[in-house]
């Protein structure tokens, strides 16, 4: 209500915008969620809604060196999650990515 | 020779053995076998000694020996004791809880337990040492009694006493009784109601008659028994009273009488038993079942002035006679039954002082008149009862120190205080969102606008009422007026903290790019309060992204959604209502609440965007509109419009209709039978119809004829009507319109003719750009169930036409009401019914019904 307030606030402002928003989460261990955007907070705990969950898994049957792994993906959908924000590695708008 | 106990003695030495008697005889069959070995060969011949049992034996199914057996018949009948143990003991538990919950919360302050017994029975002041005069006094035995859980205090005496009374000339003369007979004896004693007496005397014999080596082998081969008479030794005070009588009340002189030759006695008793102190415990096993009962029944009858006549020594010697009492104390005991357990756990001082009382008391009770006695007794019987309710009800008194209740109050208040005086604070923004479901919550349940913090204020003045009503009086002179200062002080300091709180809960140093918030468990960093700047938008922003106007419009929402935060987290503070009897301060509060509102609605208004210039021509839509393109843009107008005023709201509802064809919910949900809208579309325009529509339509059903026709003509002017009407949203939009114009019409007859005059123009500028567009307007097949709010509105059309328009109507939609009723005859009942429904609310209107296309 005080009118003279920074503009500029912190990063998680930007992320603040994203509420409500259907957002892409990057998190630790090769996984993605895809999700609305419910809640965050400081430490980047974030509730997401109708969420999609990627898993990225690395197969390498053929024991060969030389050859980079195949990567399969595992996807997973969840009406509701908690994400502990010490996995978090980056949150993007859905929208702001992709159109 | 034997290992296994068998007589391997010689024949020469077998004298020795069997004039051992008892527990000696073990002993010699192992010391006879040194002698054994060094004896005479020709005597000793293995096959001669060996009677050939051995080879008899059985021992196929010795390893079931435990199955038939149990643990041996020691254990046996150990085992029915402890049913007996378990049963008897639950009995009294109630007893002997409240008898150690009352000997502890007693024992700490002594001038209250002193009281307390003054009340019951005044006596002369006692040191709690006088059991010390008393040789016999093991003091170790109380600590004993109580790892027995038992009652500690009544020991000492009746051991003392029971080994006075059996003379020790009866010992040789009585047969040793085995252990089996021993055992078996004390069965009988707590089975049957048989006199106890006989049977313990000779074991009381038998102990001591014994070396003391072989006493302690008894003692070590027994503790069982211990564990099993304890628990009915409590039981049984009446059982033995019977056995002991003695014939009528003694004369008045016998007391002296006593007194004279009792001294004697006791030293008699005393000398030539200096029991080893081990023994005891064995002792007084035996001992209790009678010495309980008149130390209980008599112990109990104490008359007040009793103890004040005879010096504190005399009684104890008595007291080591018990026979003789037990006469006087007969009739007592079965007049003062009912209050037994009661009395019983008053009586059990600390140092039982019991013996003076005991004793002195039944020749007093005697030497009262019939009444008198009676009164005594009524009395009694009172005062039992009274103690024993006391004793219910202070079972857990004590359990805390007051040091504990001081230091959980002052964490309470602490708290209290905190919580509170954040709240009174002015930074109470964070301590409203501790609980801000709550606050909603009371707020929706209807619950007294009152500001919400007052309850917890009022809380906490009554809390510290209360404890202060409590304890005053209570801890007067005990330090309490020290306690209740600290906690005082505390308080106002917790108070002043909590007002002297940053009122800013963020540090941002100067030139540092970070920020320092202030947070604590109750007020975490406050992240939320994040402020659109208001400057922003004044600089000219030539080249716009998309997403730029996306982050942009985003903004807006948020700075949309943190104003209505503010201003209702104001609301919830609102002071009370305020009258002419007001006081000046109150007044000003309100003022102060009414210009901070204010000032909070205009920004809420301006952080819109909704007063932005309409630039027909910008590429970007109006900053309003792009608002509602969002969720959450969507979710927030219900609340906007509980919060702006009439003029506002007509503004809001104006700028929605004038870009209808703008707003994504219109634009994107144009939908054909070979488009289907996606997903995402259709749960847009659902959230739209859900949260913008009603507060909407609950605007239009209300507005005049005037506004209705403004909001239709801006349609008919300003957007593509093709696009409107195929989409849900703008079709309901007209239908709106349309149907409170037709009831205002037919509800207001009295509205001047020229306003209907230019209405049925508009409405014949609207159905003229409807018509051709009207086999589209369906979202999708015949099929498609979604289709009612297409019937609506041509039901509405259908109502306000003139008979030509509603022919074109028909004429328009026939097909689709054919197909439709084709569809629905395919249908299950219901669904056929509900189709057909929405087909007849069109052909209704229009004055036909579905029947007749049959």
């Amino acid at each position: 209500m005080e009118e003279k307030e920074e503009t500029h606030a912190e990063p998680l402002d930007l992320v603040r915008l994203c509420i409500d928003e259907t957002v892409i989460v990057k998190l630790r261990g090769d996984r993605e969620l895809k999700g609305r955007l419910h809640a965050y907070d400081s430490h980047c705990n974030l509730v997401l809604g109708d969420v999609e969950e990627t898993i990225y898994v690395a197969e390498d049957e053929d024991e060969d060196e030389d050859k980079p792994p195949t990567v399969k993906t595992v996807k997973k959908q969840s009406e509701m999650l908690f994400v502990r924000g010490d996995s978090v590695v980056l949150i993007a708008p859905f929208a702001g990515t992709t159109q | 020779m034997s290992f296994f106990g068998f007589d391997a003695t010689l024949p020469k030495d077998r004298g020795h053995s069997t004039n051992a008697p008892g527990f000696g005889q073990q002993r010699d069959a192992f010391a006879g076998l040194g002698g054994a070995g060094a004896g005479d060969d020709d005597v000793i011949d293995f096959d001669d000694t060996y009677d050939g049992l051995g080879d008899q034996l059985d021992e196929t199914d010795d390893a079931f020996n435990d199955d038939t057996f149990g643990g041996g018949p020691a254990s046996q009948q150990q085992i029915g004791k402890d049913f007996d143990f378990a049963g008897q003991t639950s009995q009294i538990s109630n007893t002997i809880q409240e008898e150690q919950m009352l000997y502890q919360a007693r024992q700490p302050p002594p001038q209250q337990q002193q009281k307390q017994y003054a009340q019951q029975a005044p006596k002369p002041a006692r040191s709690g040492y006088e059991s010390y005069h008393d040789p016999n006094y093991i003091p170790q035995l109380e600590a004993r009694a109580d790892i027995w859980g038992l009652k500690p205090k009544q020991q000492p005496a009746p051991s003392r006493q029971y080994q006075n009374q059996t003379p020790p000339a009866v010992a040789p003369t009585r047969k040793m009784m085995s252990l089996e007979e021993v055992e078996a004896t004390m069965r009988s004693q707590s089975y049957t109601e048989s006199p106890a007496a006989p049977p313990v005397q000779p074991y009381q014999a038998q102990h001591q008659a014994f070396p003391a080596h072989v006493q302690q082998q008894m003692q070590h081969g027994q503790p069982q028994f211990q564990g099993q008479f304890a628990p009915q030794i409590l039981q049984r005070p009446q059982q033995h009273q019977p056995p002991q009588p003695r014939p009528g009340p003694p004369p008045a002189s016998r007391p002296q009488q006593v007194h004279a030759e009792l001294p004697g006695h006791a030293v008699h008793s005393q000398q030539p038993q200096p029991q080893p102190q081990p023994q005891h415990p064995t002792i007084l096993q035996r001992q209790r079942p009678q010495t309980n009962d008149h130390a209980g029944p008599q112990h109990r009858h104490v008359p007040p002035q009793a103890p004040l006549q005879r010096p504190p020594s005399q009684p104890r010697q008595i007291l080591q006679n018990p026979n003789r009492l037990s006469g006087h104390g007969q009739p007592l005991a079965q007049s003062g039954q009912p209050a037994q357990s009661g009395q019983r756990a008053h009586n059990r001082a600390p140092s039982f002082p019991a013996p003076g009382m005991v004793i002195t008391h039944p020749e007093q009770l005697l030497n009262l008149s019939e009444e008198q006695r009676a009164a005594f007794l009524e009395e009694d019987a009172k005062r039992a009862k009274r103690n024993h309710k006391i004793a219910l009800l202070s079972k857990d008194n004590g359990l805390m120190t007051p040091q504990d209740k001081n230091f959980i109050t002052r964490i309470q208040l602490q708290q209290l205080m905190s919580a509170a005086g954040s709240l009174e604070g002015n930074g109470s923004e964070a301590a409203l969102a501790e609980d801000f479901y709550y606050q909603v919550f009371t707020q929706i349940r209807g619950a007294p606008r009152q500001s919400p913090h007052q309850p917890a204020s009022q809380f906490a003045q009554t809390y510290l009422f209360q404890t202060n009503s409590r304890y005053g009086p209570r801890r007067q002179g005990r330090g309490g007026d020290n306690h209740m200062q600290r906690m005082e002080q505390q308080v106002q300091r917790a108070v002043e903290a909590a007002k002297a709180k940053p009122k800013g809960k963020q540090l941002v140093i100067e030139g540092s790019l970070g920020k320092i918030a202030f947070s604590n468990a109750k007020t975490p960093r406050p992240l939320l309060n994040i402020k659109r700047a208001e400057t922003g938008d004044k600089h000219p922003k030539p080249h716009k992204s998309s997403v730029a106007d996306r982050k942009e419009t985003l903004r807006n929402v948020e700075s949309v959604y943190m104003t209505l935060m503010h201003m209702e987290d104001h609301e919830r503070k609102m002071p009370p209502p305020i009258n002419e009897d007001s006081n000046p301060e109150a007044i000003q509060a309100h003022m102060e609440w009414r210009s901070k509102i204010e000032a909070l609605h205009k920004s809420l208004w301006q952080n819109t965007k909704i007063m932005e210039p309409i630039n027909p021509h910008s590429l970007t839509p109006h900053p309003f509109i792009s608002l509602l393109s969002h969720a959450k843009g969507k979710k927030v107008i219900p609340r906007l419009f509980r919060h702006i005023d009439e003029q506002e709201r007509i503004t809001v509802v104006t700028m929605i209709v004038v870009h209808l064809d703008s707003l994504s919910v219109v634009s994107h949900s144009i939908a054909s039978p070979d488009e289907p809208l996606t997903p995402a579309i259709r749960e847009e325009v659902e959230l739209f119809s859900q949260a913008v529509m009603p507060p909407l339509f609950a605007h239009i059903s209300e507005a005049p004829l005037t506004i209705i026709m403004g909001l239709l003509g801006l349609i008919l002017d300003r957007t593509n009507l093709h696009i409107v009407a195929r989409s849900k949203i703008g079709m309901s939009l007209l239908t709106i319109l349309i149907s409170r114009a037709e009831l205002l019409k037919q509800s207001a007859p009295e509205i001047v003719a020229a306003d209907w005059d230019q209405w049925t123009d508009l409405y014949n500028r609207l159905f003229e750009i409807v018509e051709p567009v009207l086999p589209l307007i369906f979202p999708g097949t015949a099929n498609d169930t979604d289709d009612m709010y297409v019937w609506q509105f041509l039901a509405a059309m259908g109502v306000g036409a003139s008979p030509e328009q509603q022919q074109r109507l028909v004429i328009g939609v026939k097909d689709r009401v054919m197909e439709t009723v084709t569809v629905s005859k395919a249908l299950p009942a219901e669904m056929a019914g509900a189709r057909l429904a929405n087909v007849n609310l069109f052909m209704r209107a229009i004055g036909l019904d579905v029947e007749l296309l049959g």
